[in-house]
């Protein structure tokens, strides 16, 4: 199975893209990134303005990867058991019983939309989810089904009347992508696409045990000595720049950078981990685990920026 | 599964091969370097001169000037190639041939990993290690231009040191020029003796400098003639060659000259007659000589 999926894996990876890009047009880099997260069986952050096709995308590879996919729509009244699923009674032949209704987040795919707009209690029960993959309600556990992925999105404008994430619960996050704006022939094709009668589809691609499988490769890529130590320096490197950083990224982010370039090596083809994966992989790895320092922050400098700087740095 | 380490180990032993070779051509180039400098400068020579001379036989220092060479020669050919037990094959291969840049790296460092990605690895590598051949990596022709610079560097060592009366460079040019550059301008600047004067002319004194100094015969080359400075015993007139006398020169005193004073007959008496005058009265004459004069 791992030497058909691994021979194969190539042609899937090209499939999915092109199936992918059917219903979105560019957005190459967030798509790609958004399936490196499913790969490392991990769970990522957009942030992004409304209307750029966040819920469209991640229902799109939802349907290509052939996953469950489940949307929360946060609020601050949304309640914890609205996320986990709650005891109701029902009627079995004239006796009552408790039945556990699941919740969304008992699903594949789960897009948090807007997650920063949900209580910090609700917050909590959506990250332990995403961290134990499993739901405890009442006295009785429930393992959540795999593959489990949550996208949760941010928007980086309108912030009154939320709840931003603490740093410790943005660093369960294996990525933070941006999405930006489309180009001009992008947004030409978009509108040609979507003002027609034939609204376009995708079809499944890879079935959910290959997806699992795809998950298992990805570990299992090989990385050089000296290119894990490069990403594990870079990742010091963000506790040691105090002019721009206030706080650093943690070990967590060491762990992400090197797997999610073993699944970025996977998917260009690569049976080994190169440079340019852990390049390519420290800006949305660092991105949301970067404090920095107000005087930065004054300057208008970003935490791209400051992973760029440390990069050329670091050799 | 682990083809590809056996291929590249075979590579990488046949570099440090090479490596080997090269240390070894260094060494003798600069041996010969440095042995031919050796001679034309004639440090054997000013060796000799020195206090070392004294305390070490005759045999050693026959073999001093080569030992030295060779000495240098090691120091510095390790020199040379001290960093060379650092040199990674790896990257230099790597670097030698793209194609390989981050794969024979991961693969060697993920050598006992054994899974489905990493035995593809492997096997890529091990296709891409067949084209990689030590020569490329250390250039036969770097190697070649060393063998010739080494030849040269030996032939003309052996020339200096075959001939060495025709290269050396006289002992007064190297001390003129040295006393030029220090800028000592003593009055026997152009003293010194010959270089082709033997070594051999004091061998009748033993260590502790006694016994016969009147050795063999001495060149002194005075303001560019040369000088015969050998002494020959009886030869010359009222030359005589004679030991030290151990015993201490017995001195005879000369007559002593009449102390006494003549008197000049004005007084009534010598100058015995007036040294026989008690204090006060040789006081109270000389208070009247002070006075008077």
């Amino acid at each position: 199975m791992s030497n058909e999926t691994f021979s194969s894996s190539n042609r899937i990876f090209k499939e999915l893209f092109d199936e992918i890009a059917k219903v979105i047009v560019g957005q190459h880099e967030a798509v790609e990134q958004m399936l490196i997260a499913i790969l490392c069986n991990s769970h990522a952050l957009v942030e992004s303005n409304p209307g750029l096709a966040k819920t469209l995308t991640i229902s799109t590879i939802s349907k290509a990867l052939d996953l469950k996919f489940n949307r929360i729509q946060c609020t601050p009244d949304l309640m914890p058991s609205d996320i986990t699923g709650t005891y109701i009674i029902e009627d079995v032949g004239g006796k009552k019983q408790y039945r556990f209704e699941p919740g969304p987040v008992f699903s594949n795919i789960v897009l948090a939309d807007e997650i920063n707009r949900a209580s910090p209690k609700t917050q909590s029960a959506m990250l332990e989810a995403m961290q134990e993959k499993q739901v405890t309600v009442g006295n009785k556990t429930y393992p959540l089904d795999k593959p489990f992925f949550v996208l949760a999105t941010q928007n980086p404008i309108e912030m009154e009347g939320t709840y931003p994430l603490p740093e410790a619960q943005l660093d369960r996050f294996l990525l933070k992508i941006l999405m930006d704006y489309p180009s001009f022939e992008d947004e030409n094709e978009i509108v040609n696409r979507y003002t027609r009668n034939i609204v376009p589809s995708v079809e499944r691609v890879v079935s959910k045990s290959e997806v699992l499988e795809l998950q298992r490769l990805t570990r299992d890529v090989p990385i050089a000595e000296d290119i894990k130590n490069r990403a594990i320096k870079i990742v010091t490197a963000t506790r040691a720049q105090g002019e721009n950083i206030e706080y650093g990224a943690s070990p967590r982010a060491s762990i992400g950078i090197i797997l999610a370039a073993k699944a970025r090596a996977l998917m260009h083809g690569r049976n080994y981990v190169s440079e340019e994966d852990i390049n390519a992989m420290a800006y949305p790895v660092l991105r949301h685990r970067i404090i920095l320092t107000f005087e930065s922050e004054r300057k208008g400098m970003t935490t791209d920026q400051v992973v760029s700087n440390i990069l050329k740095k670091v050799k | 599964m682990n083809d590809f380490l056996d291929a590249f180990l075979k590579i990488q032993s046949e570099y440090f091969r090479r490596m080997q070779l090269l240390f070894i051509l260094d060494l003798f180039s600069i041996f010969s370097i440095f042995y031919a400098i050796f001679i034309i400068f004639n440090v054997q020579y000013f060796l000799e001169q020195s206090s070392l001379y004294e305390y070490l036989p005759n045999s050693i220092i026959k073999i001093i000037t080569p030992v030295l060479a060779l000495i240098i020669a090691i120091v510095g050919a390790l020199l040379l190639h001290k960093n060379d037990h650092k040199v990674n094959v790896l990257l230099i291969t790597e670097k030698k041939y793209p194609e390989l840049k981050e794969k024979l790296r991961t693969a060697y460092d993920n050598r006992n990993e054994t899974n489905v990605i990493i035995d593809s690895l492997k096997s890529l590598v091990l296709s891409g290690l067949t084209v990689v051949s030590a020569s490329k990596l250390l250039s036969t022709g770097v190697i070649v231009t060393k063998i010739v610079i080494t030849v040269i560097f030996i032939s003309a060592a052996t020339t200096v040191s075959l001939n060495p009366e025709k290269y050396t460079i006289p002992p007064e040019t190297i001390t003129n020029f040295t006393k030029a550059v220090t800028g000592d301008t003593g009055e026997d600047t152009n003293m010194t003796i010959d270089a082709g004067s033997s070594p051999d002319d004091q061998t009748g004194a033993d260590k502790n400098g006694s016994g016969n100094i009147f050795g063999k015969p001495k060149i002194a080359s005075l303001e560019g003639r040369n000088i015969d400075l050998t002494i020959f015993e009886g030869i010359g007139p009222g030359y005589n060659v004679k030991e030290a006398s151990q015993e201490q020169n017995q001195f005879t005193t000369s007559p002593v000259f009449p102390a006494d004073v003549l008197g000049s007959n004005v007084s009534d008496g010598g100058y015995s007659t007036l040294m026989k005058k008690t204090a006060d009265e040789k006081k109270l004459i000389e208070d009247y000589a002070v006075k008077r004069s």
